[in-house]
């Protein structure tokens, strides 16, 4: 039961932290700011700035994402945003809008 | 586990500061900061801590809580809990070992000769 799930029903309006993994099924606005995994499944909404280690997205995701390892767009999504990581993925399908900065002297 | 099809958990390590409103039920092992507003059963966990005004139907308590509380249906404040706040509900349960401090209204209409 570590996991943390914001089911699909559910809409979070405000501030999430921690230092566990997150699943995001439904609406969440605001911030987030993670030390560990985070997911936005398919039905997911997030409006928010999102500042993680890793961040996967199959939903929708409007907001700058700050990952410190990766972050990997699956064909489903539609992201609008700027995407800040060492790593950065985007599948065949996905749908994005905005810059991406890899920061290689960071690595 | 057909009903809880959209049970939602908030894990131990996490915080939640703001409002948090929907459908479905939901268990609270971390933090939560704000209001909380669920047509379903919320379940605070040992865990949790929960600083909020809560509307649900149905409310378990086992961790700490503190803010007001408006249930439609039941109330349920188990040995290991911690509540702080008004609790408005038709049905309140209060076990032995609970800690609470404030006042409950269970609607209830009383005799006229009392």
């Amino acid at each position: 039961m570590a996991n943390t799930v914001i089911g699909s029903s559910i809409v979070i309006d405000g501030e999430i932290s921690g230092d566990e993994d997150l699943v995001i099924q439904g609406t969440v606005k605001g911030k987030i700011s993670l030390k560990e995994s985070l997911y936005v499944e398919g039905s997911g909404v997030v409006e928010a700035d999102i500042e993680t280690q890793n961040v996967e997205i199959a939903g929708r995701v409007t907001g700058n994402i700050a990952a410190s390892d990766k972050v990997e767009l699956k064909s489903e999504c539609r992201v609008v945003g700027d995407i800040k990581a060492p790593r950065i993925l985007i599948a065949d399908g996905a749908s994005f809008k905005g810059n991406v900065d890899m920061d290689e002297k960071a690595r | 586990m057909a009903q809880n099809e959209q049970t939602g958990i908030i894990g131990k390590g996490i915080v939640i500061k703001g409002n948090l409103t929907g459908g479905g039920d939901l268990v609270i092992e971390g933090r939560v900061e704000g209001q909380i507003a669920l047509k379903n059963h919320l379940t605070i966990e040992s865990t949790g801590k929960v600083q909020a005004d809560i509307r649900a139907e149905e409310l378990t308590i086992n961790g700490e809580a503190a803010g007001n509380i408006d249930a439609s249906t039941r109330v349920a404040i188990n040995a290991s809990a911690k509540v702080a706040g008004d609790i408005k509900a038709p049905r309140v349960v209060i076990e032995d070992g609970a800690v609470f401090n404030g006042s409950v209204e269970m609607d209830v209409k009383l005799p006229d000769d009392i």
